[in-house]
């Protein structure tokens, strides 16, 4: 597939090497152009198994799962592909869709399809098949498409990372979208639409293990060159430097600079993620002035999150992935600090745990693209919290059942329209990435809700392993909820959670301090209570259960529409801890001792058979 | 299973035998053997807590077999005397005599100064299902209830197949984030969930249940489920909230057809 052609000489714009590859490739015809298999038969089999209940029948990215699922899936009929190394604006390669296929796209709901289910010769065929959806794998000016390859990856370079990388992410305006720090947090990041209208959430560049191409030096690499097809992301093959070897080490330097944001390279498969968290002690005031300083000798701890998708206010796409908790303590006091990353601080609106929330989550429609039927569906924010929920439930299971037949179609002919007149400006996403389709993304901005975060513990120390149920609570095991609404940081909220629909604010009680900061896309919200009192004391050497909650106000998280994570475990080291060489020189001592009396009897018993 | 470190463990044990070793060497190969094999024979690995049960009976049995002949007791207990009488071992002897104490202060060290491990909750998995359970108002009895559409597999394929396609929509809206677009329990929040979501490729899962023991598990989800399973900490939903009877057996239906497995049948009695 690979065609070699001069290199670009000097950076020059995009639109222009669009435009004179289109050309190229044109004077140099297709030399094979594979003649689709009419009656690709094992390829058809194999999709519509395993592919069209989120891809659709028809390949337009409209399966029966797509109306819940964010990023949508891809649509296979426009031929743009995200992960290639084919270079900006050209079909993928073979083997880019068979990567996809066996690899799966990380943090999406794509799986890697491994031998264990896709033969080679069904992942080939199914290729075909895919390739079959769209035009462009048949136009003869598109076929032979430009391809990079990844040059062995120079030791990783700390130094010139901070240096070299950082004048190249900043020179490159790198920032623009990914933030200062790289956190998905740049100034046009909740503006940012693909080509089908659908905002899209950008790279937080400190997660590699995120990364839907993957997160080694050489996944990056690539990404970095072709960019992302579709999408506002551009390529930059042989475009940040002035030659070709020159764009190179400065890719690398870059590439390098990202990956020390996350700590360094990053080994394929690596998570972050712990299942306790230390408390550590301390012998001084837990002063919350000193903010983040006073955590300096707390170790971090990062626990997943994940969509609340068990109860109503199911939410499939939650903003935040992760949160970072550190805890330290005194004689009289316990203090948290977390940190998530979030594209913007909404901190206008309100927010509460107990507000109603809609019953499940269509993001189409809550950026104003779906169907009517759809968005009442969605905004139906209707009682099924109350008493009667068993009867609402079967109402509701019909109306679901009715409604997705309906929705899915309707869909289908809105998309449809959609993709004609996108097809005509293929090469638009230039014109994108300069910040357009503000229109279409000044209705995601909202207000309406904050931003919020809760810590969830047992009201009471759990008896034996029986813990309250990890969504608020149940009747006979309560939560206690800390809440902050980070419209109003320094109110420290408590919640009684008897389950999601019981939630009670604390009457009296201990109070809750809490502090919070936004900081170049990283929350940092601090707790502090007093280790014993009302609700659960904060034993030393005990394991506590500790849960997680985050509300996005972008994303119109509100009540049970959060992202949670299941029970963790919080470990009060001991303020004083025992020392070990009291017990050691014990228990060396006998055993020395034991072994002297072993051998003196034996000598002695021996000294007397041989007498 | 490591065939290779089995067959090293038989051999070394028939070269030992050929040569006709001491008693002690001999008790001594049969412990350091049997921990090997049990640490690194078996693929999964073996718990420490059940590794050291058997050590536990291997040893006792050893001390028996010593034990209960006069002759093996002393071909046992005379070099044992006389690495501890004979002066040329005298060095050694003083080696020994340190390094056990040493080692046991180096345990007790490491024991205190361990980072703490988060406790560990064993769960049932397939915890028993209660005689009979009450859906949308009506009751089913889970030991002879059967999947209603399952006859239809034979009787009218056609709408079977239907009823796969309505299951194949109910599974891809509402099961894949955790369960998994391959049903191999690695859905895109499986990593934040603890327990993990079930691996219906698994052989050990829907292939050994029978459909009503799955409607049970769909229809009541983690707080229908008995105090052994650990209701509080799974994320399965009570899919009867969200869902018709009729979309529940479908999507029982589209899992054994999904995987190709079959459902075991009910047992009459």
């Amino acid at each position: 597939m690979s065609t070699s052609r001069k290199k670009w000489l000097g950076p020059r714009v995009l639109a222009q090497r669009v435009l004179a590859a289109a050309v190229l490739g044109f004077a140099l015809l297709p030399t094979s152009l594979a003649a689709q298999d009419a009656s690709n038969e094992l390829g058809l089999e194999v999709y519509t198994k395993w592919c069209g209940h989120c891809h659709g029948d028809q390949g337009d990215g409209l399966g029966v799962a797509a109306s819940r699922l964010k990023p949508v899936p891809r649509d296979f009929t426009s031929g743009k592909y995200k992960i290639r190394m084919t270079t900006t604006g050209n079909i993928p390669t073979d083997a880019d869709l068979t990567r996809a296929i066996r690899l799966g796209l990380y943090g999406t709901s794509m799986p890697a399809f491994t031998e264990n289910y896709l033969s080679d010769a069904e992942v080939s065929a199914v290729v075909e098949y895919i390739k079959s959806f769209s035009d462009w794998f048949e136009d003869p000016e598109l076929q032979n498409p430009e391809t990079i390859t990844i040059p062995e990856p120079p030791t990783y370079d700390l130094e010139a990372a901070q240096t070299l990388g950082r004048q190249v992410y900043e020179e490159t305006g790198c920032a623009r979208c990914h933030g200062e720090h790289g956190r998905g947090d740049g100034m046009s990041a909740p503006t940012l639409v693909d080509d089908w209208g659908n905002h899209i959430r950008v790279a937080d560049l400190t997660k590699p293990w995120t990364f839907r191409g993957g997160g080694t030096r050489k996944d990056i690499f690539r990404s970095m060159s072709t960019g992302f097809n579709g999408t506002p992301m551009p390529g930059f093959h042989n475009n940040l430097g002035a030659t070709p070897e020159e764009s190179q080490q400065r890719m690398w330097a870059i590439v390098d600079y990202m990956l020390s944001l996350a700590g360094g390279p990053w080994e394929d498969g690596e998570t972050p993620y712990a299942n306790l968290l230390r408390s550590v002690p301390v012998e001084t005031e837990l002063d919350l002035e000193q903010g983040t300083e006073l955590f300096a000798a707390a170790p971090k701890a990062t626990f997943p999150l994940f969509g609340q998708i068990v109860e109503p206010g199911r939410n499939f796409y939650p903003s935040a992935v992760e949160v970072t908790a550190q805890a330290i303590h005194n004689e009289d006091e316990i203090a948290f600090r977390i940190t998530w990353n979030d594209m913007r601080a909404e901190t206008g609106g309100s927010n509460a745990p107990d507000l109603p929330a809609p019953l499940w989550d269509d993001h189409l429609a809550e950026i104003g693209q779906a169907t009517a039927g759809v968005s009442d569906a969605g905004d139906d924010e209707g009682g099924f919290w109350g008493d009667e929920e068993v009867e609402e439930a079967e109402d509701e299971g019909g109306f679901w059942g009715d409604e997705e037949v309906a929705e899915a179609e309707d869909e289908g002919g809105f998309w449809g329209d959609e993709e004609v007149a996108e097809d005509d400006g293929g090469d638009d996403f230039w014109g994108e990435e300069e910040g357009g389709d503000a229109a279409a993304a000044s209705d995601t901005l909202d207000t309406e809700f904050s931003d919020a975060f809760a810590l969830q513990f047992p009201l009471q120390k759990p008896e034996g392993v029986r813990q309250p149920y990890f969504l608020f609570g149940d009747v006979q095991n309560p939560v206690d909820l800390w809440f902050v609404d980070l419209a109003k940081p320094t109110v420290g909220q408590r919640y009684e959670g008897r389950g999601s629909s019981a939630l009670s604010p604390s009457e009296g009680g201990d109070e809750v301090i809490t502090q919070a900061t936004f900081d170049n896309g990283e929350w940092s919200v601090i707790f502090k209570r007093k280790r014993k009192g009302s609700g659960l004391s904060f034993e030393e050497d005990a394991f506590l259960p500790i849960a997680f909650s985050v509300w996005d106000g972008f994303n119109r998280e509100r009540g049970n529409k959060r992202g949670l994570s299941a029970w963790y475990q919080v470990y009060l080291e001991p303020l004083e801890k025992p020392s070990p060489v009291g017990p050691m020189t014990r228990a060396g001592l006998t055993v020395l001792g034991l072994e002297l009396l072993f051998i003196a009897m034996v000598r002695r018993r021996n000294g007397k058979t041989v007498s | 299973m490591n065939w290779w470190v089995l067959i090293a463990f038989v051999a070394a044990m028939l070269v030992l035998r050929w040569r006709r070793v001491g008693i002690l060497t001999w008790v001594a190969a049969w412990l350091v053997g049997l921990y090997l094999v049990l640490n690194y024979v078996f693929v999964v690995p073996v718990p420490v807590s059940v590794i050291k049960i058997y050590m536990g009976i291997v040893s006792l049995s050893l001390f028996a077999f010593v034990l209960t002949d006069s002759q093996r007791m002393t071909e046992f207990w005379q070099p044992i005397q006389a690495f501890v009488v004979e002066p040329r071992y005298r060095p050694l002897l003083a080696l020994v005599a340190l390094a056990i104490p040493a080692l046991v202060a180096f345990r007790i060290y490491a024991d205190m100064t361990a980072t703490p491990q988060a406790p560990f909750f064993a769960r049932t998995v397939h915890p028993a299902p209660p005689d009979s359970i009450i859906v949308h108002d009506s009751e089913l009895a889970l030991g002879t209830a059967d999947n209603p559409y399952r006859d239809l597999e034979t009787s009218n394929p056609e709408e079977f197949k239907e009823r796969l396609e309505k299951g194949r929509a109910v599974y891809y809206l509402n099961c894949f984030y955790c369960h998994g677009d391959l049903m191999a329990g690695a859905g895109m929040y499986a990593h934040a969930l603890n327990p993990i979501p079930t691996n219906f490729q698994d052989p050990g899962t829907i292939a050994m249940l029978r459909e009503a023991f799955l409607y049970w598990r769909i229809a009541k989800g983690a707080p229908g489920m008995p105090e052994e399973g650990g209701p509080w900490q799974s994320a399965m939903p009570a899919w009867e909230s969200f869902l018709t009877e009729e979309e529940m057996w479908n999507v029982i239906l589209f899992l054994y057809d999904f995987t190709g497995y079959q459902p075991r049948a009910v047992e009459l009695h």
